[in-house]
């Protein structure tokens, strides 16, 4: 099965009749402003990083188009589960640079209130949050509202025996849910055909999931495949999955060293393949962007940046005391004490 | 050999598990071409094939119960796993098979399985890539939990644990994966010990410092500025975890008659409690003090800017020293 | 770029090596990529460096002027080492930078910034639970009251938190040396009522116990010394000795570790819960010692494996620091045979009483010239009394006779039967 596209990587765009968009030159606009202040987010981060100011920082380089497009597809009332490397989603959802940076940091565990975005905290253990989703559905279907759920997800993850579990018990129970899978090909140094033989949507299918696979460099493929099955989702028609065909442009993480296992090629024929440089040639030729608009994004990108770097280095110091009295709803007198011993033991040093 | 890091030390320890025996097989997430995330696997895969040196999929749990198959076809499996948070997965394939086997048959069936580590925090990292599990496994019946504190001993300890017939669960303390030392060439060096030895890294008559993995590090920097003040810190590596190395442990206290028992895992139901247990039970007419514990705290291991106040550092052996000598 | 941001510089700062990879310590600069006098902008590559994991490169983290480069490439940098001084865009550039360099550390081994300073002093004195009436004393000290006879509960405490020290256990067990003893009572005349406390009462308690449950046999032997009175003159000149107090005594000590090892079931005990004999494996050999504190018996442990000038020193040693009140619990305790000197008082001989436990004690009389008959003519020669008491519940009379003649058979000819040895 061939990945559903509607704009080709020269930016051509073809409509396909199965996945309905109107593509208007404002829908244009907003994704590409979208995906290109993501990017210019998720440079200004590595930056920091190297500086020294993150521990580290994972990139979404090539994935705004499958982050982007699909969160816009869903209400903003849907709750999401994210994984790790969503921040172009999570801008969507309206987090701020210091929400999204704090935890790399290494300021906290988690950056926001995931009730006030729908958009739960990052999960680091990978499919951890595939259950967590079924289950959160499983809420809703009781709850008999008309939200539905949407769970990030890489294609490694999606070999863990959590990730399987959840795909088999989401469709044995029917409950709304979109499995969304960002297969960018690596789960840091290993490729996909080590991971599956079959590929995802085709496996999702045995589960009894509606399962499709959509270009995730076409940001209005994403938009109009996710559109649509999550319409479906709502309407009753049970989970679903979506396999994004994307690629990670940049290392696994900034720790990572992706020229031990890939070829400088391999990242070229991606390169042409660029989710923003695709959707700017569709709207260049189309005549729906223009000099101002550039430069409009451009001050908006800077200005992002400069927020970037600045609550970066305003994050405050930080100390155990908030731990002991966060772990348990009331605290425990071992706890207790270990603060107590703590702060007499923080006051005793010489400085 | 020339002086290694602890993570080449135990990729030299790997190698030559993988010439010794044919049937060794090294096996985890990415650590084919990348090496590992820590390199500890660095070069493997190119030298040995993708046969022996297997990039596996993304599933711990998998990972643990397909080297037991190996291991029941008569392979050695050496697994890694990722991080320390990421074991989880493979608990029930770790503790209700992996150690089960032997006793469930009446030792007709071995599956010697090593699983490697990387264990502990320091590295400013986030969560879940900075955890200290061991007592879950040493409160598991049928398995050796080890864990190296330096490149010498990280790489004949690998050595030994390849040849054990028992399944082993070998730490490796990440924030030391960097520091250099010489190892031993050879097995008959008098610095090789059995696996399941303590060692006195640092003798002393005052005060016994019982400690693993990165830990021992801080408590020998600790023992220097004791030593300033005019305390003579015995500093022992326990190297095991499970079994314990009672004897040198209670020789030890036996001598300085005071015990502090240090681990970056939080001390409520850990290592230090059954440590600390055991040596007030072989030692209590010599105590001059409790056994006293210092480790993590009991809350979740907190955000890497926050480590240095979670993580026991000389600071706090030494307070717990001089609580030691108070009593 | 010309937003004005943070990253303007209005004085020389210094960019230190970040941990830019989890928990590495080190790095090599591979190439600089800008030199002094380099106008830089924020997030414009400096330098690429090389970790143990990866070829990096580092972008600025300042707007301004490069003042100086303070690593050479090829060089290996530890993290948190500065590596580059950058200066505002209007001064001259500097060499001298800043005193305190900007906080851009990366994570990593090397900390978060300065490390935490060695505490002041100690925070937490140990938590100890309230006062409920009972006795507190750490286990080595109720060890050593167990060992001394002392009753805990009768000890005034002295230590911290109203524990029973080391010392306020052996003060119990020995009568302060210069204070009036308390009257008790009226006072009686020509009678002073001293305490009987301490060494003098767990001497009392041992001497009645062994006394009147091991039935004692005493046996006597006269021998010529004169050898032996030789040659501790030839060996208090030899440099092994130097140290040693050697005597009589020594050679004595000797002579019975030889008969112990020679007849094992003289060093033995009678057991008398379980009826069994207890033979033991090692001579402990115990000195009985008169201290200022009343009378001590050390042990010398396993004192078999000891060659003479090692007795000698261990004997010297044991002697000294039980008169001086220091003996260690262990000292005092897991004796296996006994030998006490009573010649030192210039005495001949006596009947000495079992130290408990043990099933014999040798006890050597005053060292005199004494007319006796030698090589088959009146001689003076030097003459000692031997009496040996055993225990005769698993002792008898043939055992004890061949012990107490063997020792006296390597007194007389001593250079020849330690040479046996
Ligand atoms: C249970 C678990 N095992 C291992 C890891 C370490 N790890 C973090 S990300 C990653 C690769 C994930 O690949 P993929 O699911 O494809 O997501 P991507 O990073 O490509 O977005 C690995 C192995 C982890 N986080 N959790
Ligand atoms: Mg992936």
């Amino acid at each position: 099965m061939e990945p559903v596209q509607l704009l080709s990587p020269d930016g051509t765009f073809t409509p396909d009749p199965a996945w309905p968009l109107e593509v208007t030159p404002q829908l244009c606009r907003d994704f590409y402003r979208r995906m290109v202040l993501a990017r210019r987010f998720d440079d200004e981060a590595l930056a920091l990083q190297r500086q020294g100011e993150l521990g580290l920082w994972l990139q979404s380089r090539g994935q705004e188009a499958a982050q982007v497009g699909s969160i816009l597809a869903l209400r903003d009332t849907d709750y999401v589960f994210p994984s790790y490397r969503e921040q172009a989603a999570a801008l969507c959802r309206g987090l701020t640079p210091a929400e999204l940076l704090v935890q790399w940091r290494g300021n906290a565990l988690s950056g926001w209130d995931p009730a006030r975005y729908r958009f739960h905290i990052y999960t680091l253990v990978l499919a951890a949050q595939l259950p967590h989703a079924t289950g959160y559905a499983m809420g809703v279907q009781r709850d008999g509202t008309d939200e539905i759920v949407a769970v990030y997800f890489g294609d490694g993850a999606s070999s863990e025996g959590e990730a399987n579990e959840a795909f088999n018990w989401a469709a044995a129970a029917g409950v709304p849910l979109l499995f969304f899978c960002q297969n960018n090909h690596w789960a840091i140094s290993t490729p996909t055909h080590i991971q599956m033989r079959a590929p995802l949507h085709q496996r999702a299918r045995g589960f009894g999931l509606d399962a499709h696979v959509v270009d995730g460099n076409d940001v209005l493929a994403v938009h109009a495949v996710t559109r649509a099955v999550a319409e479906q989702i709502r309407a009753g028609g049970g989970p679903a999955l979506i396999e994004a065909v994307t690629y990670r442009m940049a290392g696994h993480s900034t720790s990572d060293d992706p020229t031990r296992y890939r070829t400088a090629s391999e990242l070229d024929s991606w390169q042409a393949r660029d989710p923003i440089a695709r959707l700017e040639s569709l709207m260049v030729a189309q005549g729906w962007i223009d000099e101002e608009l550039r430069a409009q994004i451009a001050r908006e990108s800077d200005a992002l940046a400069e927020e970037t770097r600045r609550v970066c280095r305003e994050f405050g110091p930080v100390d155990m005391t908030g731990m002991f009295s966060a772990v348990l709803a009331q605290q425990s007198p071992l706890l207790a004490e270990e603060r107590r011993r703590h702060e007499a033991l923080v006051v005793s040093y010489a400085d | 050999m020339p002086e290694l890091t602890l993570s080449k030390a135990i990729n030299t320890g790997l190698r030559r598990a993988l010439e010794d025996d044919p049937k060794v097989i090294v096996m985890g997430q990415d650590v084919g071409g990348l090496g590992g995330v820590f390199r500890v696997t660095d070069g493997l895969q190119k030298d040995f094939g993708s046969d022996r040196v297997i990039d596996t999929p993304l599933a711990e749990a998998s990972i643990v119960g397909t080297a037991i198959g190996l291991a029941l076809r008569g392979y050695r499996p050496i697994c890694e796993i990722q991080f320390d948070g990421f074991v989880y997965p493979a608990f029930s394939q770790i503790v209700s098979q992996l150690a089960k086997l032997r006793a469930r048959t009446n030792g007709l069936l071995s599956v010697p399985v090593v699983i490697r580590i990387p264990v502990g925090g320091g590295i400013g990292a986030v969560e879940h890539h900075s955890e200290s599990n061991e007592a879950y496994f040493a409160h598991t019946a049928g398995l050796r939990v080890v864990c190296c504190s330096d490149p010498h001993d990280a790489h004949w300890m690998l050595r030994m644990a390849a040849r054990g017939a028992d399944p082993v669960i070998f730490y490796e303390p990440k924030r030391r994966y960097w520091s250099k030392a010489d190892v031993a060439e050879s097995a008959d060096d008098a610095r090789v010990l059995p696996l399941d030895r303590a060692r006195v890294v640092r003798p002393g008559r005052d005060l016994t410092l019982l400690t693993y993995g990165g830990m021992v590090a801080t408590c020998l920097e600790a023992a220097e500025i004791a030593a300033e003040e005019g305390r003579d810190l015995e500093v022992v590596d326990l190297r095991s975890l499970s079994p314990l190395d009672l004897d040198t442990i209670t020789a030890s206290v036996d001598r300085t008659g005071r015990c502090v028992v240090v681990h970056e895992a939080p001390t409520f139901a850990g290592l230090g409690a059954e440590v600390g247990s055991a040596v007030t039970e072989r030692c209590f007419y010599r105590l001059e003090a409790p056994v006293l514990r210092v480790g993590g705290y009991n809350t979740p291991y907190p955000p890497a800017k926050v480590e240095d106040q979670y993580l026991p550092d000389a600071d706090r052996v030494l307070d717990a020293v001089d609580r030691a000598f108070a009593w | 770029m010309t937003a004005v941001t943070q990253t303007v510089l209005e004085s020389v700062q210094q960019f230190r090596l970040p941990d830019v990879g989890e928990g590495l310590e080190e790095a090599t600069i591979v190439s600089w990529r800008v030199g002094v006098g380099d106008r830089v902008t924020h997030n414009q590559v400096l330098v690429e460096i090389e970790t143990a994991k990866s070829l990096v490169e580092l972008p600025s983290p300042f707007d301004g002027v490069v003042t100086e480069l303070l690593a050479a490439e090829g060089e290996t940098v530890k993290v948190g080492t500065p590596i580059i001084s950058v200066g505002p865009e209007a001064a001259p550039p500097a060499s001298q930078p800043e005193p305190t360099p900007s906080v851009l550390v990366g994570y990593g081994p090397a900390g978060d910034g300065g490390r935490r300073r060695r505490r002041r002093r100690p925070t937490a004195s140990p938590a100890h639970p309230g006062l409920d009436g009972r006795v507190r004393a750490k286990p080595p000290v109720r060890k050593l009251a167990r060992d001394l006879g002392v009753d805990l509960a009768t000890v005034p405490a002295t230590g911290p938190h109203g524990t029973i020290t080391r010392e306020d256990v052996e003060r119990a067990a020995a009568p302060a040396p210069v204070e009036a003893p308390a009257l008790v009572g009226a006072p009686e005349p020509d009678v002073t009522r001293i305490p009987a406390s301490g060494v003098r009462k767990a001497t009392a308690a041992a001497m009645v116990k062994s006394a009147f449950t091991a039935p004692h046999v005493t046996e006597f032997l006269t021998v010529d010394v004169t050898r032996s009175v030789k040659l501790v003159e030839e060996l208090r000149a030899a440099p092994a000795y130097a140290g040693s107090k050697v005597t009589m005594l020594l050679l004595a000590a000797r002579a019975l570790i030889a008969a112990a090892k020679e007849f094992p079931d003289v060093n033995a005990s009678w057991d008398d819960t379980a009826g069994e004999i207890v033979r033991h494996e090692r001579v402990n050999l115990g000195i009985a010692a008169a201290t200022p504190r009343g009378l001590v018996v050390p042990s010398v442990k396993d004192a078999g494996s000891l060659t003479l000038p090692q007795l000698a020193a261990a004997i010297t040693e044991l002697v000294q620091t039980a008169r001086e009140g220091r003996a260690a619990p262990r000292d005092l305790t897991g004796g296996t045979i006994t030998l006490t000197n009573i010649g030192v008082f210039g005495v001949d001989a006596g009947t000495p009483i079992l130290n408990p436990g043990e099933a014999a004690i040798l006890c050597l009389g005053q060292v005199r010239r004494t007319p006796w008959e030698h090589k088959g003519r009146i001689a003076l020669r030097w003459t000692t009394q031997l009496a040996l008491s055993f225990d005769h519940r698993l002792v008898d009379g043939e055992l004890g006779s061949r012990v107490l003649a063997r020792v006296g058979a390597i007194l007389e000819r001593p250079k020849w039967e330690l040479m046996q040895l």
